[in-house]
């Protein structure tokens, strides 16, 4: 019973986590520039992130180490050095994007700018990280994340053809504006593989204390979980492709995303996009900010722990402090929020093999995982799309830089 | 049981007797003796052997830092092999990081600033 709650709960946390800035806002590109046509991005995306959530779920739960853990233990520390440098980077990026997310949803609700909104933001999100624990964080977040699935329901109530929707989840070549084609692409896979959601999958595991037992449970939520997130990513897509696409309207501005829902829901759409927009960012701030503290002090062998107090894993504490006020200084000098997301989402793409690869060289370690090591499919799945998205992004960046298309 | 000190001892996260993380194995440090073979005398846990790996002199430059942080500070921090044992996926010390400058940072920290913000 205690375990089927689990289940239960799992899912509800990631589909309430599953949404923020990254996905929100490329999905809605996506759906105004090529209507359905790249469905194919999010279904890749969502099947990439969900086999690498369980498997670092399945990770920890059998070999006990968290994923910058063993990381380091194996390859030592230099080959360690550049894995975590790099994410560290890029995950500030997106880190950044995020609070601007939810400076902009303020901005939105009451009509003062953004900037304003940079510093109290990082400081809720401080406040939340330093007064609360990881169940807290964790469910309370997440359950409240549950209003994205206003997209969903607003999809449902403009009756599309799914069959045109499907339809696009078959990956085609572009008519027209090729180059910019392929950076959304690579955009939205960039938000839906973000490295830092499996590797805070992997030390909630641990905070949990996983076991062997929880192998079965772990494949159930990472499946369902990401599995209706990436739904919700497609219904974004699907309204942005209705509403926008057929009116020759491209997403230049957040300003623009409350209309996905205020034609359907009217002035309570507006209010539903603006929560979605605050809530998932803030939840996403949180989860990042935790991430990237869980690798450093894992990396380096500190104490830490979201359940702990400050005072007993101070470094800790006072790494995650560091970022969240670093990544707020983007939007406290009026860095455009939307083309931090773009950027952010296309270098997490062009950077994900870095990440996954040590980490499937570790997935095929039996001194790691015993029995529990990884199938052909699982392995397949995350080289090719990984190294796929690296391909594009590589490509794509330097020619949506230059304008070219 | 076959302990290969790269794969198995380098890198792997250190416990200390009140079981609180205290660090990684950053460095093996082998005793040579003469007429007979060399033997493990200990490992070090410090950003000056860690940075070493990567440069000397960076090395040499975060010891000098360290140096006038106190006594004892400026050198890599010694365990005897003799005080470890395997402990699941960790290696257990029977010592106390706190009487040792593992803890140095995270004290400094604690007290200066953590200790200072509301809450905390």
């Amino acid at each position: 019973m205690k375990k089927i709650f689990e289940v239960a709960l799992g899912i509800v946390t990631s589909v309430g986590g599953f949404l923020e800035i990254g996905s929100i806002a490329t999905a809605a590109q996506a759906g105004a520039s090529f209507g359905f046509q790249l469905g194919w991005s999010v279904v890749l995306g969502t099947v990439c992130i969900a086999f690498l959530v369980e498997m670092s779920g399945r990770f920890s739960a059998v070999s006990k180490h968290t994923i910058p853990d063993a990381m380091r233990e194996r390859f030592g520390v230099n080959l360690f050095a550049l894995p975590l440098l790099v994410m560290l980077a890029v995950s500030l990026l997106v880190l950044a994007a995020e609070i601007g997310g939810v400076a902009v949803a303020i901005e939105m609700a009451t009509g003062i700018s953004f900037p304003i909104w940079a510093l109290p933001v990082a400081l809720l999100a401080w406040v939340l990280l330093w007064k609360t624990t990881f169940s807290f964080i964790e469910n309370g977040i997440s359950l409240l994340g549950l209003v994205t699935l206003a997209f969903a329901v607003g999809v449902a109530k403009l009756h599309p053809s799914y069959v045109a929707i499907v339809r696009g989840f078959v990956p085609t070549l572009p008519h027209h504006d090729k180059a910019h084609y392929w950076f959304i692409a690579v955009s939205v896979l960039g938000a839906s593989i973000s490295p830092y959601l499996y590797y805070f999958y992997s030390s909630g595991a641990i905070e949990e204390k996983w076991d062997e037992s929880y192998v079965g449970i772990n494949r159930a939520i990472a499946a369902i979980g990401m599995g209706f997130g990436g739904f919700l990513s497609v219904a974004v897509l699907v309204l942005a492709a209705m509403l926008f696409h057929p009116r020759g309207i491209s997403v230049d501005h957040y300003q623009q995303l409350p209309e996905l829902l205020s034609g359907v829901f009217h002035r309570t759409g507006f209010w539903l996009v603006i929560a979605s927009l605050a809530i998932a960012c803030i939840g996403a701030t949180l989860e990042i900010a935790l991430s990237l503290a869980y690798l450093v002090a894992q990396g380096f062998g500190w104490n830490w722990g979201e359940d702990l107090e400050p005072k007993d894993d101070a470094r800790f504490a006072l790494t995650y402090t560091i970022l969240i006020f670093a990544a707020s200084l983007f939007s406290l000098i009026g860095v455009d929020p939307l083309k931090l997301t773009e950027i952010s989402m296309s270098l997490t793409a062009a950077s994900l093999p870095l990440g996954t690869f040590p980490f499937l060289i570790l997935m095929n370690d039996r001194e790691y995982l015993g029995e529990h090591t990884n199938g052909h499919l699982g392995n397949a799945v995350v080289l090719v799309i990984s190294a796929l998205s690296a391909v594009l992004a590589v490509v794509s960046i330097p020619l949506e830089l230059v304008g070219g298309g | 049981m076959k302990l290969d000190l790269v794969a198995d001892v380098l890198d792997e996260q250190l416990v200390d007797s009140k079981g609180r993380q205290a660090g990684r194995i950053d460095g093996i440090v082998l005793e040579l003796r003469d007429g007979r073979p060399p033997r493990v005398g200990y490992v070090e846990v410090s950003p000056i052997t860690l940075l070493s790996r990567f440069n000397r002199r960076f090395a040499h430059w975060y010891a000098r830092h360290d140096r006038k942080l106190g006594e004892g500070r400026g050198v890599p921090t010694r365990i005897p092999w003799t005080r470890l044992r395997r402990e699941g996926p960790s290696f257990a010390m029977d010592i106390d990081a706190e009487s040792t400058p593992i803890f140095a940072l995270e004290d400094w920290l604690r007290r200066h600033i953590v200790e200072r913000i509301p809450g905390g």
